[in-house]
């Protein structure tokens, strides 16, 4: 099926059953996913979907219906649906669909090679990196090792004439291995995912940091109550500004829910924090063409050394703020309509490699794991566990698990005082290894 | 329990967290990102395709196990949705949404295979059957038993079906609710109103002759409030879900969701820094049962345990909790969000005690999960959508009524924290460490609730917490949530009003 004449085709369709104006997104999909334990293949799962979003716009109402059945009476009567539906809601000048023609130029995002490994190769890479992940005599069990591809083609249309179209693939390996010692358990688990199948790490490299991983914290001691210094490890770092992030959502912003609503153009964080967010970056996990709604993607400055510079846009909520959308039109497949996120993430890294990070802090915790919600994105309070290594006089002393840390946005992120050089790109949150001057630390 | 919707509806779930949640791995492999878990007009549906005949579908199953096999399965799926959301006032967005399709499953010793397509023709899932079939490429071969029929008892009754309400109902509902929170002060400054309801028709034929087939409504009313005074905020939120017809609201009035939500969002206002630290937790009863949802519900799902992997491998029998804790799971409750008339592999729902007076009787089994402990199942096999193969999960869990009086049990604590209501949190299930997020929170001083606290994290081991409750009222009550574990499940959580002894509290004041 020729899926752009029928995305275009189907707008006209909404126009002519009512809509003044009309969006069709329209997705197909394939997935295979092999999950191996203790050698033997446990689940293999593969198929192929497809499914359509018709947003409409009626006197200034919104509808928005959604379909996996492509059938031309199928497509007619969801279509209509979304029509009817569009008089149950509330006239919103605020409703518009983006106008940009063009499309950015974004390297890397499919892999045609892909489908055409073998599937008994990808069967023996999941079962190679579990047997690898247990080679440590520390390692007990496994709880399982796998792979995961997927294909992703987006057709977007819509009544301004935007007419555009991307495909993506990904691929993924991982594994989770358990580390036992008496009575003691602890998990440890690597991934990697990328957009072309040769680019994925080995299953050694994978293997070695997930065994690394769960028995680098056996033999845990508990640590009092106190104030001290925090190292933000680099894997960690979305929970320290992953609610950064969501407090810059245009919408939440214009709502009164974000507590850096009142921050733009001001300090609020310190001078070693710079925050880029690239939908362009070649090969990036998050990188797309364009956006949810058709808008381009670009690379832009959220953050510049602790300055807020840009909240995250959509049109429609661009359009109430009386800006330009940015091109953060999130989109969580056919079936929903376009929220506001971001895509790739860098941090800009600091000159400090985590050696001298952990020399320069007399004591403090290396926190290499936490559980929560992070900077919650209304009240920008912090509080979650915490595990990791403890510090005492400039050298890892012993693991520490069970603690909290907790804080107020303000007070952690103003007190970042160090920024470390060991950022992997190809992370889709790249963070290098952040230190807090002082953070609350809950123990015995 | 994915419980924080700004953060599901606003960041954009990239294509490699979804595979790798999808593929289950992100579970254990990942526990980090677990602590990220709709009404049709009369004549609206689509000519349905669940009408498929037994002998298409006994096809699809001989087909299934060609290769080999010892089990296989078809299951079919016709969902229709509806979202109608209100913020600011306004109606934002109307959602309408159709889905269906059937995925086939074949097991083989210890593998599945599955195999899913949008499209319901006997073509198509015979194709799904061939895919599945490869993981029994090796295994030996049963005969399918010819489909009949099966009876089920039902648990779930309607009085007025989503189908024959008009869409103007619904919104009336969610004016009165957006109302009454601006209605309840002054500085409620913004309500939203997600009203969801769907119904969902499943059919389920498998290799032992099942054949079965019913219809399920359900409702899914939220609504958050944020309050602003002086610069501080705080969003509130409160939720009401059931399967059952849109008599729902007559039994529980939009007001009275809304009321709840305001009255959280003007107490929390006054919040201060939490303390940090271990000390003694009251939690009131209702919803807080999620505590126990995440740190004891999640290792006992029958997945982990014939693993070997789970925290509670090995401890059927033994004593691992104080006397006064019994937990159930129980998918019969009358209309609540768990319950359904059956599992989504066809098993009756029941009534499974989990731990009876601290002792350890059973694991939650899907199919698979059942064959491999050699145990009974229980009908805890649900998946999220024929996307999705089942997985042992929880229907409505709870801690079992005690004796106490809720008032004494909060009168003989000296000092701690009284927590009203939490957000939500994970466990690791393996470790079976979990960590939660306090949504409404006060201090105990000498027996009282005094001073509201910000937002602090709970963490503990399971083990601990069931060793550590030594309080359990006589006030059993109930929340509905939904559980995400690679995919998401409708789900009740509940508990009297309990108290824990020593959990460490993670705030900001030393």
């Amino acid at each position: 099926m020729n899926y752009t004449e029928l995305s275009a085709d189907l707008v006209k369709k909404c126009l002519a059953n009512g809509a003044d104006a009309a969006e069709v997104y329209l997705a197909v999909d394939r997935e295979l996913s092999i999950q191996v334990q203790d050698g033997e293949l446990e689940t293999i799962q593969e198929a192929s979907s497809q499914g359509v979003g018709f947003r409409v716009f009626v006197k200034g109402r919104m509808g928005f219906s959604h379909c996996n059945d492509l059938s031309a009476g199928s497509l007619e009567s969801t279509l209509k649906q979304a029509i009817s539906f569009a008089r149950l809601t509330t006239p919103d000048e605020h409703n518009v669909l983006a106008a940009d023609p063009a499309t950015s130029q974004v390297e890397g995002l499919y892999d045609p090679a892909i489908a055409d490994v073998a599937m008994e190769k990808k069967i023996d890479m999941a079962m190679e990196l579990e047997e690898l992940a247990m080679q440590d005599s520390r390692v007990t069990r496994s709880s399982g090792s796998g792979y995961g591809e997927g294909e992703t083609e987006i057709y977007l249309a819509n009544s301004n004439g935007l007419q555009k179209h991307y495909r993506s693939s990904a691929c993924f390996l991982g594994v989770s291995v358990v580390a036992e010692k008496g009575e003691q358990k602890n998990t440890g688990g690597e991934y990697c995912s990328r957009r072309f199948f040769s680019d994925l790490k080995s299953p050694g490299e994978i293997a070695a940091e997930a065994s690394r991983k769960a028995w680098e914290l056996l033999d845990p001691q508990m640590v009092k109550t106190q104030r001290a210094a925090v190292i933000f490890h680099s894997d960690v770092g979305r929970s320290l500004l992953g609610g950064v992030i969501s407090a810059l959502n245009g919408e939440r912003v214009l709502q009164g829910a974000s507590f850096l609503k009142d921050s733009l153009e001001k300090s609020f964080a310190s001078s070693l924090l710079t925050i880029i967010d690239d939908g362009t970056y070649p090969k990036g996990m998050a990188s797309r063409p364009f956006d949810g709604e058709g808008t381009p993607t670009a690379r832009r400055v959220l953050v510049e050394r602790g300055m807020l510079r840009s909240f995250l846009y959509n049109c429609s909520v661009a359009h109430r703020a009386g800006t330009e959308s940015t091109g953060n039109a999130s989109r969580r497949g056919f079936t929903s309509l376009p929220g506001i996120g971001v895509y790739n993430l860098f941090v800009e890294p600091g000159t400090y490699s985590p050696e001298e990070m952990i020399a320069a802090t007399p004591r403090g915790l290396l926190l290499k794991g936490v559980t929560g919600y992070g900077i919650d994105p209304v009240s920008g309070n912090f509080s979650g566990g915490a595990t990791g290594f403890w510090i005492e006089n400039g050298k890892i002393a012993f693991p520490v698990k069970g603690l909290t840390i907790a804080g107020t946005a303000y007070d952690i992120l103003n007190a970042i005082d160090m920024s470390g050089n060991d950022v992997d790109l190809m992370q889709s949150f790249a963070c290098p290894s952040l230190r807090v001057r002082e953070m609350q630390i809950g123990g015995k | 329990m994915r419980q924080q919707k700004w953060i599901v509806r606003d960041m954009p779930r990239r294509k490699f967290l979804e595979m790798g949640l999808k593929g289950g791995i992100a579970v254990s492999a990942m526990p980090a990102l677990l602590s990220r878990l709709t009404s049709c007009q009369t004549g609206s549906l689509p000519p349905g395709r669940l009408g498929m005949d037994k002998e298409i579908l006994g096809r699809v199953i001989a087909v299934a196990l060609e290769q080999g096999g010892d089990f296989a399965e078809v299951y079919l799926e016709d969902r229709i949705s509806r979202q109608i959301v209100m913020e600011e006032s306004r109606f934002k967005s109307g959602l309408f949404g159709i889905s269906q399709g059937g995925g086939v499953r074949v097991i083989a010793g210890n593998s599945t295979g599955y195999a899913y397509t949008d499209e319901i023709t006997e073509e198509k899932l015979i194709h799904a059957a061939r895919v599945a079939s490869y993981v029994a490429r090796n295994g030996g071969s049963i005969q399918p038993v010819p489909l009949e029929q099966a009876g089920r008892e039902s648990f779930i009754t309607v009085k007025q079906p989503l189908q024959e309400i008009a869409d103007e109902k619904r919104i009336e509902m969610m004016e009165r609710a957006n109302q009454a929170a601006l209605d309840y002060d002054p500085r409620i400054k913004m309500v939203l109103v997600d009203y969801n309801d769907e119904i969902r028709g499943r059919v389920i034929a498998n290799s032992e002759g099942l054949y079965l087939r019913d219809e399920l409504p359900q409702m899914f009313f939220i609504v958050l409030a944020l309050s602003e005074d002086n610069g501080r905020r705080h969003l509130s939120r409160e939720r009401l879900g059931m399967h059952m017809g849109f008599e729902m609201f007559e039994e529980t009035p939009p007001e009275e969701v809304a009321e709840r939500a305001a009255r959280e969002a003007i107490a929390m206002l006054d919040a201060k820094e939490a303390p940090a630290g271990i000390m003694d937790v009251v939690m009131q009863n209702g919803w807080g049962g999620v505590l126990v949802h995440e740190a004891v519900g999640h290792p006992l799902e029958a997945d982990n345990i014939a693993k070997k992997v789970g925290a509670f491998t090995g401890k059927l029998g033994q004593k691992v909790a104080s006397d006064v804790f019994t937990m159930v799971d129980d998918g019969t409750l009358p209309n609540m969000r768990g319950t359904t008339n059956f599992d989504d592999e066809g098993t009756q729902m029941q009534r499974n005690v989990l731990i009876e007076n601290g002792v350890l009787q059973g694991y939650m089994t899907d199919i698979l999960s059942a064959r491999q402990l050699n145990m009974k199942r229980t009908g805890n096999g649900r998946r999220e959508s024929f996307r999705y193969y089942p997985i042992p999960r929880m229907t409505n869990t709870f801690i079992e009524k005690g004796k106490d009086d809720p008032a004494d049990i909060l009168a003989s604590t000296r000092k701690g924290i009284y927590v009203q209501s939490l957000s939500g949190g994970s466990v690791n299930p393996v470790t079976g460490v979990f960590n939660f997020t306090c949504r409404e929170a006060y201090l105990i001083e000498n027996g009282k609730k005094t001073q509201p606290i910000r937002g602090a994290t709970l963490i503990g081991t399971c083990m601990d917490v069931i060793s550590n409750i030594d309080a359990v009222g006589n006030d059993l009550d109930f929340g509905p949530g939904i559980c995400g574990k690679g995919q998401s499940a409708e789900v009740s959580a509940g508990q009297p009003t309990v108290r824990i002894r020593g959990i460490n509290v993670g705030g900001s004041r030393s």
